[in-house]
């Protein structure tokens, strides 16, 4: 039975982050496209691996303006084989956190 | 007449053995496993044949829930960052308890809750999923008041 490798998916998140949103200031009009693009992104990559999960990606992004945000998650799952994993990036305007879920079939 | 006694006893004798058991049904006990030290207690599963869910989650139950948790929770709240972070725990455990309350078997949750303090950013969660759209599903729920906003994810993905 496969496990769920936390590694592959930082990877992964990291360069879509980068690829998306890079060194662009807050914009609210293009925000949207952004989320989605990176949340797509992961998720393609994700299947690529071609593990027997089934995969949740969330993905905020905060413009940075000194607001307070907290994120939490608690899950009902079989640990030995379903992971998550969490990542935060940020630049000068804005924070991103992504968050992946993967739950083996 | 005593010979023919004598005889009867000694083919008593052979026949039941010196202590009185008969000779030709012994039994000797080559293991015993001790009842109460099981190594594996697990017996095997029986195969269930079953192909898809009984009972589905059903989405308008959970935002009731959700609703009902952020509203109680948050209702008179104002934002603190110690607060906030302790909360967002809080919330996650009771929702996760509250939707397995509901009972229906062979589903997994996974609970998102977010809190942050509204202060004129912009912000935007999105989120995508890679799985089976007939038997998997999620619920979301926003709670915003003067001073923070609650947002709660759950997803229920089947699992076979």
């Amino acid at each position: 039975m496969d496990e769920f490798q936390a590694e592959d998916e930082v990877s992964i998140f990291k360069s879509s982050v980068e690829a998306t949103i890079g060194g662009n200031t807050y914009q609210h009009n293009r925000v949207n496209q952004w989320t989605t693009n990176v949340v797509e992104q992961c998720l393609s990559q994700l299947s690529k691996l071609g593990k027997p999960f089934k995969y949740i990606v969330t993905c905020v992004i905060m413009q940075k303006n000194g607001a307070g945000l907290q994120t939490a998650n608690a899950c009902f799952w079989d640990n030995t084989t379903d992971g998550s994993c969490a990542v935060r990036w940020e630049n000068k305007s804005m924070y991103c956190i992504v968050t992946v879920f993967g739950l083996a079939i | 007449m005593s010979d023919l006694l004598k005889d009867r006893a000694l083919k008593k004798e052979k026949k039941m053995g010196k202590d009185g058991r008969p000779k030709d049904s012994i039994s000797t006990v080559s293991n015993v496993e001790d009842p109460l030290h099981h190594d594996d207690t697990r017996l095997p599963t029986e195969n269930t044949y079953q192909l898809g869910p009984y009972k589905r989650h059903s989405v308008p139950v959970i935002t009731e829930i959700l609703k009902d948790v952020l509203t109680c929770y948050l209702q008179h709240e104002t934002y603190e960052a110690e607060w906030s972070r302790q909360m967002t725990k809080t919330l996650c455990d009771v929702i996760r308890a509250r939707v397995k309350e509901l009972m229906i078997p062979r589903y997994k949750t996974v609970v998102i809750v977010n809190i942050g303090q509204l202060s004129g950013q912009g912000m935007q969660i999105s989120s995508r999923c890679l799985w089976d759209a007939t038997n998997d599903t999620f619920a979301t729920y926003s709670f915003k008041n003067s001073s923070l906003f609650g947002l709660a994810i759950v997803y229920v993905v089947y699992f076979e």
